[in-house]
């Protein structure tokens, strides 16, 4: 980017540079010059709204002469530019009159029920008429009255009388989530936010609207009354509902988590969370957590000590590799592990079992990190930093409803689209909520089961119009295999109307950014579309430079980080092929151990081991798989006829009703370690509360302690000294020691192969 | 237990599903019209105000919330915009009004002049209040403010049109005249606004249109949306 030209301003007296076009609110902020305010938010709208006036100053400008000219009217600093010689005067007492006048003025209509209000102790309201405000109001006539208290949805409870209508609500809506729910009705003393008629608010990112509301007037079901923000503690963390990796603050009781707020990180979330995170970690302070160690006697479960449990276990495991050898062992899960507890996990299965039979995956096509995208791409699945989407010419959002499945990453896509002018392409075969939340984007709407030959279409036409690249790619060989998926054939058979296709095809070029999820990951023919796409993106020339890339978004919160922490049945930490003798050699140096050079069973594999009874100890993580296996028939089969059967979770969940022996494990807020999301950043999570109980163990724990009564023991005592270990390992993962990991966590770079960015 | 502690009191918010498209009443003639005038615009939503109006005049006279959804979808835009656009502004009706709605002043001038007289008189003859609608749904009364006519005050708008210097007995006549006459009534005055945004040779393309549509009826039905 180009260097920002610089001006000189005078604030309160005191002469400072900065960009030219600031905000004079932000530049005040420079010298710790704190201006108050309602409806400003830097993120919101390409102009503030500017309807509150609190944040008056006077203003003027420096004449050839010396001399200060002022403007006659004092101006909104959220809306004032920083220009050449701008002089601002934040305090003077015309501005201390106007403050107050604003301040009486806005609680005219203002009900100050602060003692029941849930805003009170962290509301701009109550802060700025503390520090700014009349002490005294000369409106003694009867204020508005409106329903108080009044559920728009699950989530959000609306109070119009608090409303001081600076927009920022309805801006959020209209701007960044762009569902447009929440509008002002009527004008003058009558406006009020409100939904349709009253209707839910639906809106998949309504939490944000509490958080951003000035006031008490929109606030949080979930969290109502339930304490003061005295009362609280906070804690950084990441939201594990989904693979984005938001960074949030968790904020708790004693042992009790009350609120989830989001926590800035420009390169992640920016600063926002969608309901799933916000609402939906209410399970850490369940009262149905496990408690304690559960075995199974006489068919029926009972508490038992961790001692007994770890015996039984290392007895189990011993007998089955004696009768029947390490290969009759096997685990499920990690992606819901931090990387250090995946990376354990793997070592003590290898190591201390003896087994590669190992897998984090619960999808029917278990895409893994060794497959088509790292081979061609150099990548394990997303090219495009999350941040850098907003910068994409065209986004093509392929057989995805990305606000359902990728919330976050959405909002970047509809980012680069409101605010940067991006062209958009929405490929379904149904009507998406995604497809509302842009104005006329090129809908392409294919039969399902053709998601193939589209692609390829699409190839073939940018070929055919000569603005395909080569970038590690052969073009004749492509134009030959591709030569017979005419516009007219792909047309007919996807459906697409070929104008569309040769719209879409024009719209796809250098800096696109394709976005993929589920659908794509669960094709039944996933090679084959996966080097289709890996066609496309490299022909586009996005496969080694630029913004543009392939993204197959993953579905859990760590899936990426159990993949590279070698959770899989063929590949090491840092994708290492089990059969790669010189790389294993080298792992088996650092561990100092021997490793097994067969590739294990994958989760399908085993459960279908475990169906014939082939598996005589199976250890589940994390995972209900009774229920969350694409094929729940065949885990519960597998649950049923495995010889033994441990399930570490947090909850009795339906697979742990299978179980011989259940481990309650530590919730993300009671342990630290890190994740990484589905752009490969590694971030940290920190603890905030104790377990319920402290037979709760964290994952990491009960691995290291299993280890040693295997009589194996893994030398690490913290997730720090397992991050230490995992650098060695895994040199990408060499920046993600803990006392260097800046705030922002480690994008890690893939050097797996020549390619990749 | 304070009133603000008690949610369960109202009725579980209903909800909608956008994906689904609202049930679409505009005639073919408001399609066309809408049509040609969403080309005056840069976008389409900007077409919000005369949309309004068409809705206006094709839902009866008012807007329920059904018309503000047709709207909402023939321009691309949420609900809840919409709404907020049509609560802003008064001419938009959003409760039933009658077939003629008399809107009388009793602004400054007008109130000097006698407006008050006249809305009593109203009130006394119709057997209603300033906002109120006549059981037989012929009238609805109410009170504004100045309409920018004050020189012939008091002054009352009906419809598209102005009347001044009114006494009660020229109230008297108008009313007459208002109950057999089809002229100046809600959907009138919202059809006016309609043909102002209108070229005259846009508004012979619709004719047209529809003429055409009219004779090879039953094929093609019109371009919605
Ligand atoms: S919104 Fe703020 S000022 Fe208003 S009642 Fe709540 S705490 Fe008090
Ligand atoms: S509800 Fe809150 S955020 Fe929305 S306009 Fe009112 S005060 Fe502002
Ligand atoms: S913050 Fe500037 S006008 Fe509201
Ligand atoms: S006061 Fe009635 S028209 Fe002006």
């Amino acid at each position: 980017m180009a260097e920002q030209e610089l001006v000189t301003i005078e604030i309160n007296g005191i002469e400072l540079q900065v960009p030219k076009g600031e905000m004079i609110i932000e530049s005040a902020k420079r010298i710790g010059v704190d201006i108050p305010f309602f409806c400003y938010h830097p993120r919101l709208g390409k102009e503030q709204a500017a309807n509150c006036r609190m944040c008056l100053v006077e203003a003027g400008t420096k004449q050839p002469d010396g001399s200060v000219r002022m403007m006659p009217k004092p101006q909104t600093s959220c809306t004032l530019p920083a220009s050449q010689g701008l002089v601002v005067f934040t305090d003077t007492v015309a501005i201390q009159k106007a403050r107050r006048g604003i301040l009486e003025f806005l609680l005219i209509n203002h009900p100050l029920d602060c003692p029941i209000c849930d805003r009170g102790g962290e509301c701009p309201l109550q802060n700025n008429t503390l520090f700014y405000g009349p002490g005294v109001s000369r409106f003694v006539e009867e204020k508005r009255h409106l329903p108080k208290a009044f559920p728009i949805s699950d989530y959000v409870v609306l109070d119009r009388e608090r409303c001081i209508h600076c927009a920022r609500c309805t801006r959020f809506s209209q701007e960044i989530s762009g569902d447009a729910q929440l509008e002002f009705l009527k004008r003058g003393a009558d406006t009020m936010v409100s939904t349709f008629q009253n209707t839910e608010f639906t809106s998949r990112f309504s939490g944000n609207t509490i958080e951003l509301c000035p006031v008490g007037a929109l606030t949080s079901r979930v969290y109502r009354f339930r304490a003061r923000p005295w009362d609280m503690k906070s804690q950084k963390s990441i939201c594990t509902r989904c693979s984005n990796g938001c960074n949030i603050w968790l904020d708790y009781r004693p042992n009790r988590l009350v609120r989830v707020l989001g926590r800035e990180n420009e390169a992640v979330n920016e600063e926002w969370t969608c309901d799933r995170g916000k609402f939906g970690h209410e399970y850490i302070s369940s009262d149905r957590r496990l408690l304690s160690p559960l075995v199974r006697r006489d068919n029926r479960f009972v508490t038992a000590s961790w001692v007994e449990v770890y015996q039984l276990i290392a007895s189990r495991i011993r007998q089955a590799v004696e009768e029947r050898g390490a290969g009759a062992v096997g685990a499920i899960g990690g992606a819901h592990l931090s990387n250090e507890e995946a990376y354990l996990l793997q070592k003590l299965m290898r190591v201390a079992v003896g087994t590669n039979n190992i897998d984090h995956r619960l999808e029917r096509n278990q895409v893994a990190g060794g497959d088509t995208l790292l081979a061609r791409l150099g990548v394990p699945f997303t090219q495009t930093a999350i941040a850098d989407i907003e910068k994409a010419k065209t986004i093509f959002i392929f057989g995805a409803d990305l606000v359902d499945e990728q919330p976050i990453v959405f909002l970047r896509a509809r980012k680069a689209w409101f605010r940067f002018g991006a062209k958009v392409i929405i490929a379904h075969p149904e009507p998406t909520e995604t497809e509302l939340r842009f104005d006329e984007p090129l809908v392409l709407r294919y039969r399902a089961g053709t998601e193939t030959t589209l692609i390829n279409g699409l190839s073939h036409l940018i070929l055919q119009s000569g603005r395909a690249v080569t970038d590690g790619i052969s073009l004749e060989e492509l134009q030959a295999s591709l030569s017979e998926y005419t516009p007219a054939r792909v047309a007919q058979e996807t459906g697409v109307a070929e104008d569309a296709l040769r719209e879409a095809a024009n719209l796809l070029g250098e800096g696109t950014v394709i976005l993929c999820a589920g659908r794509v990951r669960n094709h039944p023919e996933y090679a084959v579309l996966a080097n289709a796409l890996v066609n496309l993106t490299l022909l586009t020339g996005n496969g080694s430079r630029g913004n543009g890339g392939l993204n197959i978004l993953l579905p859990e919160v760590n899936s990426h980080g159990a993949a590279d922490m070698g959770v899989l049945p063929d590949l090491l930490p840092g994708y290492v092929p089990v059969n790669d003798r010189e790389a294993r050699e080298r792992i088996e140096r650092i561990w100092k151990a021997s490793l097994p050079a067969e590739p294990g069973l994958s989760t399908q594999g085993m459960l279908e081991a475990a169906a014939e009874g082939k598996l005589q100890v199976l250890y589940v993580i994390g995972e209900d798989i009774a229920q969350k296996y694409h094929d729940p028939e065949l885990a519960q089969r597998a649950l049923e006829n495995a010889g033994f059967v441990i399930v570490q979770d947090l909850f009795l969940t339906d697979t742990a009703q299978y179980a011989d022996v259940v481990l309650p494990a530590a919730s993300v807020a009671e342990k630290e370690g890190t994740f990484t999301n589905t752009e490969r950043r590694v971030q940290r999570f920190w603890k905030a509360m104790n377990p319920p109980s402290p037979d709760v163990k964290p994952d990491l724990n009960i691995f290291a302690e299993l280890a040693v009564y295997l009589g194996k023991p893994l030398p690490v005592f913290s997730a720090e000294q397992v991050m230490e270990e995992i650098g060695q390992v895994f040199p990408a993962y060499a920046e993600c020691c803990y006392d260097q990991m800046p705030a922002e966590g480690v994008r890690w770079m893939p050097t797996l192969t020549d390619r990749g960015k | 237990m304070s009133e603000a502690i008690r949610l369960s009191e109202y009725p579980r918010a209903k909800r909608i599903d956008e994906r689904q498209p609202p049930e679409l009443r505009f005639s073919e003639r408001a399609v066309q019209e809408l049509e040609r005038i969403k080309r005056h615009y840069p976008n389409k939503r900007a077409a919000m105000l005369p949309a309004l109006w068409i809705a206006q005049r094709e839902y009866g006279g008012h807007l329920p919330p059904e018309a503000l959804m047709e709207v909402a979808y023939r321009l691309g835009t949420s609900y809840a915009v919409v709404e907020g656009v049509a609560t802003f502004y008064t001419m938009y009706n959003k409760r039933p009004v009658g077939r003629v709605m008399l809107e009388v002043c009793t602004n400054l001038t007008c109130s000097i002049c006698g407006g008050y007289e006249i809305l009593r008189h109203l009130e006394e003859k119709l057997g209603i209040r300033a906002g109120e609608t006549t059981p037989d749904g012929q009238f609805t009364l109410v009170e504004v403010e100045c309409l920018n006519d004050c020189g012939n005050a008091p002054v009352m708008q009906v419809g598209n049109r102005y009347f001044g210097r009114l006494t009660p007995e020229k109230v008297d006549a108008l009313l007459e005249e208002l109950k057999n006459s089809e002229e100046h009534t809600v959907v009138q005055l919202a059809d006016t606004i309609v043909q102002c945004h209108l070229s005259e040779s846009e508004r012979q393309d619709i004719e047209r249109a529809l003429a055409k549509a009219q004779a090879g009826s039953g094929g093609q039905d019109g371009q919605n949306g």
